[in-house]
């Protein structure tokens, strides 16, 4: 008698529990979009940071409008730690484990690479935000997708601009053994060989502080102009350091890491940094939409910064335009979200987002190589100089290209 | 290089010469009952030097194996070395440009000072508790941090060196506690394999520490400004090339020789603690008891001296040094919570390549490791391969003390009774 009321029991609770899992799985809220982002060492820290701020803001953003398809969002961020084998095991954990539909972010090339297929071969789509190295698209793999500029692209802005400068025979580039680093620093070489300008190479592990022995050689070099390819802190180290031998942007037009953009830590760690160049990638504060701007807001007011970097708001970005691929899609299907992707318009911080190419459109058809596969073509690229001591990115002067030009660039050896 | 044949023919050939010679001498010694410590060193070094030539005589005379003939034979080794270079490729910086070698040397040489100055601390800790601290780098990092925050965010305008004070007595109680709450236990029998714990909890301190720090203070590269500003000066008035040449963050030897102001200060004020450390710890009581532990514990604890209070000094004084270094090149380099795992690293290899327990072995092993990362970031051909080697650098040192001569440098060729047991 008792063991039929307890096999009753029983039988009732696990058609309870089937019920209310198959009521979850309809439901299946809230919609966990996962993010890379490097949040320890080797990794650049601080980029990563700047990431998961924006990132954060983006997952308030929308839910606060409402989520998608009536579910909050969760954004679950893994630390890739800047190494590629961690990043393609986050990735395996974030899609195997916290059962994301998506994934944003990515800083580290090297990481971008090897997570990549990962998340191809399972059938997760993802939006790149920062991670540059052209075999990312180039692979044309159907789920993966970027809005940072190309590598190749992104040198081209530098050695195009090193060319318009006069008297420039030799230029110095120090570059990071990398995903990023090594194709960068060739593509940029290439570029310039083009334009009659000779180069030489020198490549770092990240992290490198001391820079001495490296400078010395670039003295023995005697080059007219150096460039500065190295991320994260690596980038204010080399150059302080030039600067104290005398060959830093005080003496001679020097490109420096894209890392100068956040002001506040260059000045304070290069304090003989006037008259860099730095590359940016996206318009300047002042020609910022709407939405951009409210981000900026939101974004120095959360962090206390100063200026908002291109990789912040391209993090953002890559998770807004998830949220409206899925709103699209109508579901987290991976391939529905795909088909959603290739055709749409996000208005996003850095402009409108789209991707011209991809299975309805090849690149070849437009005459342009495999990396424009699933690649956001517009990202402005801009060459800022700062000319004044101690000012704001957002302050600098642009001076490359034409189409953004503030100011003519101030040519310290002339 | 423009003939590589040359340059790896004679690498091959010291290589060659140098395993057989290695091998044959310590057999020669052991078979003649002479002491085998030098043999396996000495052996290498003269047939990579010298070839069947010197293994002839050696094994003929099999002589004492005295310092003055170690040194001779490892000078001829490396002179060899030069020398199949300079051939190889005349027209290498390293052998056509005298101002740049002398740079790259002064440059290896004065971060090799400081470097063995902050593995002083390592060997120091080792030595006295028989403990290798995993915790070191971050030491290193906590000085930096400390001076900074000193002197950019809480007491602004404040004198540097109060400063740098400051962040040492911090860093040494910080070391004096850690040590007494979590070292001591080894000491008192209360741990069963003490070795193994002793490296486990000076690794965790580290993480700890670090991301403690990054917690707090965040991921922010920060440096902080210039201690002392070099006066302007030109010395001798109207020598051509001028010997001495100073602006405000830079120094000029002979108008070739450029060093930066903020390395300068530091590898002078580490020789100077050296020097100070050196009076502590030959002409003090303290001085001579900790040296008193490291010899022997048990003997030292007859003799009245309290080996618990050594061992909490010995660990406040290693991570006070360690500290030291980090605040004085936080005004050279970015600073971040990661930065210690570096100097860390090369420590260890400072600290076997010198002999682990002995001071002036880590001095003398800094400025070693620091010239061979100079010789090899300023030397090697490969522009893109030269720097990304850095590593390598002091790691292939440390392969070779270990193979030919693992006490190290200066190391004792009996262990010490240490850790307790």
């Amino acid at each position: 008698m008792r063991i039929t009321i307890v096999r009753r029991a029983l039988l009732a609770s696990v058609g309870t529990l089937a019920i209310l899992g198959g009521a979850a799985q309809a439901q299946d809220c809230p919609i966990r979009i996962g993010a890379l982002a490097p949040l320890s060492a080797p990794g650049t820290v601080v980029g990563g940071e700047a990431m998961r701020d924006a990132m954060m803001l983006a997952e308030a953003d929308i839910n606060a409008a409402g989520g998608v398809m009536g579910c909050e969002i969760e954004v679950v961020i893994g630390d890739s730690e800047g190494l590629p084998e961690r990043g393609a095991a986050v990735m395996e954990r974030l899609i195997a484990q916290d059962g994301v539909v998506a994934v944003g972010g990515g800083y580290h090339s090297s990481v971008g690479v090897a997570a990549k297929d990962v998340a191809d071969a399972r059938g997760v789509p993802v939006v790149f935000a920062e991670t540059w190295n052209d075999t990312i698209t180039g692979d044309k793999q159907k789920y993966i997708f970027r809005i940072a500029p190309l590598s190749s692209w992104a040198s081209g802005t530098i050695y195009q601009f090193a060319l318009t400068l006069p008297g420039i025979e030799k230029v110095a580039i120090l570059t990071e053994n990398t995903d990023y680093g090594i194709p960068a620093s060739e593509e940029t070489k290439r570029g310039l060989a083009e334009g009659g300008v000779d180069s030489v190479i020198f490549s770092v592990d990240i992290g490198t502080q001391d820079y001495a022995g490296i400078v010395n050689r670039i003295m023995a070099e005697s080059p007219d102009m150096i460039i500065t390819l190295v991320t994260g802190e690596a980038a204010y180290n080399f150059t302080q350091q030039a600067a104290d031998a005398g060959i830093g942007p005080l003496d001679l037009p020097f490109v420096t890491g894209q890392d100068a953009l956040e002001s506040g830590a260059y000045w304070t760690n290069v304090p003989d940094g006037q008259y860099a160049f730095v590359q940016r990638i996206g318009v300047p504060e002042s020609q910022f939409t709407e939405k951009g701007k409210a981000f900026a807001a939101a974004y120095k007011e959360k962090t206390g910064k100063s200026d908002v970097e291109g990789y912040a708001m391209e993090a953002y970005d890559s998770i807004a335009i998830l949220a409206q691929a899925i709103e699209e899609a109508g579901s987290t299907d991976g391939d529905a979200i795909v088909a959603a992707l290739e055709s749409i318009e996000h208005e996003g911080t850095l402009g409108k987002i789209y991707f011209p190419y991809g299975s309805q459109k090849d690149p070849s058809e437009d005459g342009k190589g495999d990396e424009w596969w699933h690649q956001w073509p517009d990202p402005a690229l801009t060459m800022i100089q700062y000319q004044e001591e101690g000012q704001a990115s957002t302050d600098a002067a642009i001076v490359y290209p034409d189409a953004y030009k503030t100011a003519d660039p101030v040519l310290v050896n002339q | 290089m423009e003939t590589p044949a040359i340059f790896w023919g004679v690498i091959l050939w010291m290589v060659a010469w140098g395993v057989l010679g290695s091998i044959l001498l310590r057999r020669r010694y052991f078979a003649r009952d002479l002491d085998t410590t030098n043999a396996n060193f000495v052996g290498a070094m003269a047939g990579a030097a010298l070839g069947p030539v010197a293994l002839g005589a050696l094994w003929a005379k099999t002589p004492e194996l005295t310092g003055r003939i170690i040194v001779a034979f490892a000078l001829l080794a490396v002179v060899l070395i030069a020398g199949a270079f300079a051939f190889a490729d005349p027209q290498n910086n390293c052998v056509a440009n005298g101002s740049f070698v002398a740079s790259q040397i002064t440059n290896g040489l004065i971060i090799g000072i400081i470097y063995g100055f902050m593995a002083l601390g390592l060997t120091l800790i080792f030595s006295i508790l028989g403990v290798v601290s995993f915790a070191h780098g971050e030491f290193y990092m906590i000085g930096g941090m400390l001076v900074y925050y000193i002197t950019a965010v809480w007491l602004p305008g404040i004198n540097p060196l109060l400063a740098v004070l400051g962040a040492c007595a911090i860093a040494f109680m910080i070391g004096a506690l850690f040590e007494r709450l979590m070292l001591t236990p080894m000491y008192t029998g209360k741990i069963d394999r003490p070795v193994e714990y002793g490296i486990l909890a000076t690794f965790g301190l580290a993480f700890t520490l670090q991301y403690f720090v990054q917690a707090i203070h965040g991921a922010s590269p920060v440096k902080a400004e210039r201690f002392i500003d070099f006066p302007r000066l030109r010395w001798p008035e109207g020598a051509d090339p001028l010997w001495i040449k100073s602006s405000r963050g830079n120094l000029t030897l002979f108008e070739t020789i450029s060093i930066s102001n903020p390395r300068f200060v530091a590898a002078v004020t580490c020789i100077l603690v050296l020097l100070a450390l050196l009076y502590l710890l030959h002409r003090t009581w303290t001085g001579k008891a900790l040296r008193a532990v490291s010899q022997d514990r048990d003997a030292a604890a007859i003799a009245g001296i309290d080996p618990h209070r050594m061992n909490m000094l010995a660990f406040a004084l290693g991570g006070m040094i360690a500290a030291l270094a980090g605040a004085l090149l936080v005004q050279a380099f970015s600073w971040l919570p990661q930065v210690g795992a570096i100097p860390a690293m090369r420590s260890f290899v400072i600290v076997v390549l010198g002999g682990l327990g002995s001071l002036p072995g880590a001095f003398v092993g800094g400025i070693l490791v620091g010239l061979v990362e100079a010789a090899g970031t300023g030397c090697i051909p490969d522009a893109q391969k030269a720097a990304s080697y850095i590593p390598a650098y002091g790691m292939i040192v440390l392969t070779l003390t270990l193979l030919l001569r693992p006490t190290g440098l200066f190391g004792r060729r009996f262990a010490s009774g240490a850790h307790g047991q």
